[in-house]
């Protein structure tokens, strides 16, 4: 190869190099938040970036649930009525479908719960120079773990020890089997709450490293990647959809695995 | 050489996961152009499915970042 050629690759390098520190901090937990260019928050040694994002959808949503969700009037209007199709929708089709009626019931806040929280934390990593703290997996561990607790402790609470434990040796099975049977049902509990961590967080984190890495190629080759805007604003469309979409597969999965618990052999 | 080695790894494991996700699709479609009326319980089902075989597609993904 030619000098010239060498050179060119190695500043083409360099700056792969680069753009791929520049996406890992971008992605990545940090103690510094930047809501605006030019101006640098630095936080407290207890407070992330991804905190803050957690701190500010609580308060968001308290705020449009507790000042904006009129549900006594009479006739709902605006805003009232957009949040109560959803909130139905997931009483309605989620939790009292899989879990009965009268459990529906009473488990639809915790589901209502997870949608809107989720929802919120995905659509602010879409807002830019915001975070997504969903693409964190310490994040989406932690309420994949409420649903674990709701799985174990729930299941203790309705059925009583021996009740939760019996739903895990299914009846009319030779004993030989159960020896193996039991331990793979025991290893599902876990592993379905591992599964629905794994999928929020590497749904939110793959949707942003993509948008970001196509944004990247103008960087790398300057005006010819102009094209790649287009591509970008596209996936952006279609992480919107993906913010939802992962919101009500997060609660539909809690819904389905809690109500295998609460109802085993149904 | 391993970057390039995983990235492939999960090039296949896309291959995988976007076989079984058209398969599902093609087949709930069938079911719905076959029965229109049971449309909204095969959407559902078929949206767990996707999501499960989705996880694994990701899974891939994750360990592809990881192994850098």
């Amino acid at each position: 190869m030619t000098p010239a050629v060498d050179q060119a690759a190695d500043a083409l390098a360099a700056k792969n190099a680069a753009l791929q520190e520049f996406i890992m901090h971008h992605m990545a937990n940090s103690h510094t938040w930047t809501p605006f260019p030019f101006l640098k928050i630095e936080l407290p040694s207890y407070l992330t970036v991804h905190g803050v994002m957690l701190v500010l959808a609580a308060v968001l949503l308290l705020l449009v649930f507790g000042a904006l969700y009129r549900k006594k009037d009479a006739v709902p209007h605006g805003l009232t009525n957009l949040l109560e199709v959803l909130v139905l929708f997931i009483r309605n089709q989620i939790s009292i479908q899989f879990l009965g009626e009268e459990d529906g019931r009473r488990m639809a806040p915790l589901f209502c719960s997870f949608f809107f929280y989720i929802l919120c934390l995905n659509l602010m990593g879409l807002v830019p120079l915001f975070s997504s703290a969903t693409a964190n997996v310490n994040v989406t561990g932690a309420l994949a773990s409420v649903t674990l607790a709701f799985m174990v402790c729930g299941g203790i609470y309705r059925n009583g020890p021996v009740g939760f434990l019996r739903a895990f040796a299914p009846r009319g099975v030779p004993w030989p089997v159960l020896v193996f049977l039991v331990p793979i049902e025991l290893l599902g509990l876990v592993i379905k709450s591992v599964a629905l961590t794994i999928r929020l967080f590497a749904n939110n984190l793959a949707g942003h490293i993509v948008i970001y890495a196509l944004l990247g190629l103008l960087m790398m080759f300057g005006l010819r990647a102009l094209p790649a805007v287009g591509l970008a604003v596209g996936l952006f469309f279609l992480e919107l959809l993906v913010c939802f979409l992962q919101a009500y597969i997060f609660t539909l999965l809690s819904a389905i695995f809690i109500g295998q618990i609460y109802h085993p052999e149904h | 050489m391993t970057d390039s080695i995983s990235t492939i790894g999960v090039g296949i494991v896309t291959v995988g996961a976007a076989y079984g996700i058209g398969r599902l699709a093609a087949a709930a479609m069938e079911a719905i152009a076959r029965q229109p009326e049971a449309a909204p319980k095969i959407q559902v089902s078929m949206l767990i499915a996707a999501a499960l075989i989705e996880g694994v597609a990701l899974f891939g993904a994750v360990v592809c970042l990881l192994a850098k």
